[in-house]
C-alpha cells in the first residue's frame, strides 16, 4: 500500500470532521446549559422533577411513549400584537380617526392596509387587537403614537406556527426545557399529540389515569392502545378504594371489582403532569396571558 | 488476430497496474469554495455562529433582543416583582406581610394603598424613621432609602407591584412620577419622619 499514511490521515480527517460537527459543536453550544430564569421574573426554570415524576420518566421510556408522541413544539414566526385595552374618555370613532391620521407617515406604509381593515371591522368592544405585524419597530412606533392620556394599548409578543395553533403550547421548545430529562425523549412521530405541555393542557391526574386505562373512555376517537397492565383489577374490599378509577359501564370491570392504578401508573402520570413548558424565556419570548385579579 | 494475441501476452507480462497521481480538477475546487462561502453566509444570517440562545424564527441576537416583551401591564408587574423580591422583599417578605420587629406589612397598609403616589414614593427614595402606625400597629424603626439606587422604571414597577398585589388594589406608579420626586428631593435627602411625610400631598 503506497499511500497508507495518506489514507489513514484522510480517514481521521473524515471521522474527526463528523465528530466535531455531531459531538463537539453541540457540546460546546449546549453542554454547559444551566438553570435559567423565567423572563421578567426571579423564578428559576425548569423546575426539578419530584422523585415520583423522575421515576415516571423511565416508565414513559419503558413503554415506548416516545414512539408515538413528541415532546417538541415547533414555531414558525414571531409577531407583535397591538391590543387596545382602554379608551378613557374617547369614543371608538375618535380612535379610528386618530389612527387613520397616522397613515400619512411613510414609515407605517407596510401596515396601513391591515390597520384600515381591522379598524373597519371593529364594533367598539375592548380589548381589541388592532394590529398584528412581524415588524416590531412599526408596532413600537404606533404604540407610542397612540399614547394619549386615558388610552391604553398593550404590545404583546405572540409566537406563531402550526403546532402553536393546535394549542400545544404558547412557544417553541428550547434546550432549557429538557435540562432534567435523562434521556431526552424528543420523539419523531406524531401518531398522538405532542406532550411538551401536557401538564398544562390536561392537569387533571384522574383524567390522565382514565386515559391510560381506557383511552376511548375519555377520547372516543383515540387510537392510543390501552395501558391496562399499569393498573390492577381487584376485588373490592370493605369499601371502594378512594383511588379506584371511576369508569362508565362500557369500560368498568365485573361487578364487585375495582380498577386501581399501580405505582408505575401514578409515576407516569406524575411525569406527564410535570411537562409544563409554558413560561416565557429569553430565547423564546412571548407575552403571557394574564388574568386580571 | 495475431496482433491481439501479442497484446494479451504483453499486457499480462506488464507489472502490476498503478494509479498515478493526478491534479484535482479546478472546477471542483471552485465549486467547493463557492459552497463554503454560501454556507458561511447562511450560518452568519441564521445561527449567529452558534449562539445558544438563538432559535428559529430568530436570525440574529439583535432581533431576539427587540422582541423581548417589555411593555404592557404584565411585564411591568413581572419587573416590579423581580425588583421587589431582590430589594424590598428581604424585610417586607415576598408575601408582603412584613416581619415582626423588622418591617411592617405592605399588604393592606394604608400607606401603600393611598390615592396618590407622592407620599408612598417618598418612602423608598428618602427613607423613613421614627414612630409610625401601620394597620393600627405601632412601629418605631428606621428604613434607609432602599429604592434610591433603583432605576426610575424599576422602582415605579416595584411600587406598582406592591400597590396591586396581596389584595391591594391601588393604581399604578409611572416612571415619570418617580423621576419627578427624585428630582425634587435631590441627592441623599434626609430620612423623613411620620409628620414630614403627612405634610406632603398624598
Amino acid at each position: 500500500m503506497k499511500n497508507g499514511i495518506a489514507i489513514v490521515f484522510a480517514a481521521v480527517v473524515a471521522l474527526g470532521a463528523s465528530w466535531c460537527g455531531l459531538v463537539l459543536a453541540p457540546t460546546l453550544q449546549l453542554g454547559g446549559a444551566k438553570l435559567t430564569t423565567v423572563l421578567n421574573s426571579p423564578d428559576t426554570y425548569p423546575l426539578q422533577r419530584t422523585g415520583e415524576a423522575s421515576l415516571g420518566l423511565q416508565i414513559y421510556r419503558a413503554n415506548g411513549c416516545a414512539a408515538c408522541h413528541t415532546e417538541q413544539v415547533r414555531q414558525d414566526g414571531i409577531q407583535a400584537e397591538l391590543m387596545l385595552t382602554a379608551l378613557g374618555n374617547y369614543q371608538p370613532e375618535d380612535f379610528k380617526a386618530f389612527t387613520e391620521s397616522l397613515f400619512v407617515q411613510q414609515a407605517l406604509e407596510p401596515v396601513t392596509n391591515a390597520l384600515a381593515i381591522n379598524l373597519k371591522g371593529w364594533n367598539g368592544s375592548l380589548p381589541f387587537v388592532f394590529l398584528t405585524t412581524s415588524d416590531k419597530e412599526i408596532a413600537d412606533k404606533i404604540n407610542q403614537s397612540i399614547n394619549v392620556p386615558g388610552v391604553k394599548s398593550e404590545l404583546r409578543i405572540v409566537a406563531t406556527g402550526a403546532d402553536l395553533a393546535r394549542g400545544w403550547g404558547p412557544r417553541r421548545s428550547v434546550a432549557a426545557d429538557y435540562l432534567y430529562d435523562q434521556p431526552v425523549q424528543l420523539g419523531r412521530l406524531r401518531a398522538g399529540p405532542d406532550l411538551a405541555n401536557i401538564g398544562v393542557r390536561q392537569p387533571d391526574a384522574n383524567w390522565q389515569l382514565l386515559h391510560l386505562y381506557a383511552p376511548k373512555a375519555v377520547v372516543p376517537n383515540s387510537t392510543m392502545p390501552s395501558f391496562k397492565y399499569l393498573f390492577a383489577v381487584r376485588k373490592i374490599g370493605a369499601a371502594l378504594a378512594p383511588e379506584a378509577l371511576k369508569l362508565n359501564a362500557e369500560f368498568a370491570p365485573a361487578a364487585g371489582y375495582e380498577v386501581v392504578p399501580t405505582a408505575a401508573a401514578k409515576e407516569l402520570v406524575a411525569y406527564l403532569l410535570s411537562l409544563r413548558a409554558n413560561v416565557p424565556l429569553y430565547e423564546a419570548p412571548f407575552t403571557p396571558v394574564t388574568t386580571k385579579p | 488476430m495475431s496482433d491481439d494475441i501479442s497484446k494479451r501476452c504483453c499486457l499480462a507480462n506488464e507489472s502490476e497496474p498503478t494509479v498515478t497521481r493526478s491534479t484535482v480538477p479546478m472546477w471542483i475546487i471552485v465549486v467547493t469554495l463557492v459552497l463554503l462561502f454560501f454556507g458561511g453566509l447562511y450560518f452568519d444570517s441564521h445561527g449567529d455562529w452558534g449562539n445558544q440562545k438563538l432559535y428559529k424564527p430568530f436570525t440574529s441576537a439583535e432581533q431576539l433582543e427587540t422582541f423581548q416583551p417589555k411593555s404592557g401591564a404584565a411585564a411591568v408587574m413581572a419587573q416590579g416583582r423581580a425588583s421587589y423580591e431582590t430589594v424590598c422583599g428581604i424585610c417586607h417578605g415576598s408575601d408582603g406581610m412584613g416581619k415582626p420587629g423588622q418591617a411592617p406589612a405592605l399588604a393592606g397598609s394604608e400607606w401603600v394603598t393611598t390615592k396618590g403616589v407622592n407620599r408612598l414614593a417618598h418612602i423608598p427614595l428618602a427613607g423613613i424613621s421614627g414612630p409610625l402606625q401601620v394597620k393600627g400597629q405601632n412601629w418605631n424603626l428606621a428604613m434607609a432609602a432602599m429604592g434610591a439606587a433603583l432605576p426610575d422604571e424599576n422602582l415605579a414597577a416595584a411600587l406598582t407591584y406592591i400597590r396591586s398585589s396581596w389584595g391591594n388594589q391601588a393604581g399604578e406608579v409611572t416612571a415619570d412620577e418617580v423621576r419627578n420626586i427624585r428630582a425634587a428631593i435631590g441627592n441623599s435627602p434626609p430620612m423623613l419622619s411620620r409628620e414630614q411625610l403627612l405634610a406632603l400631598p398624598e
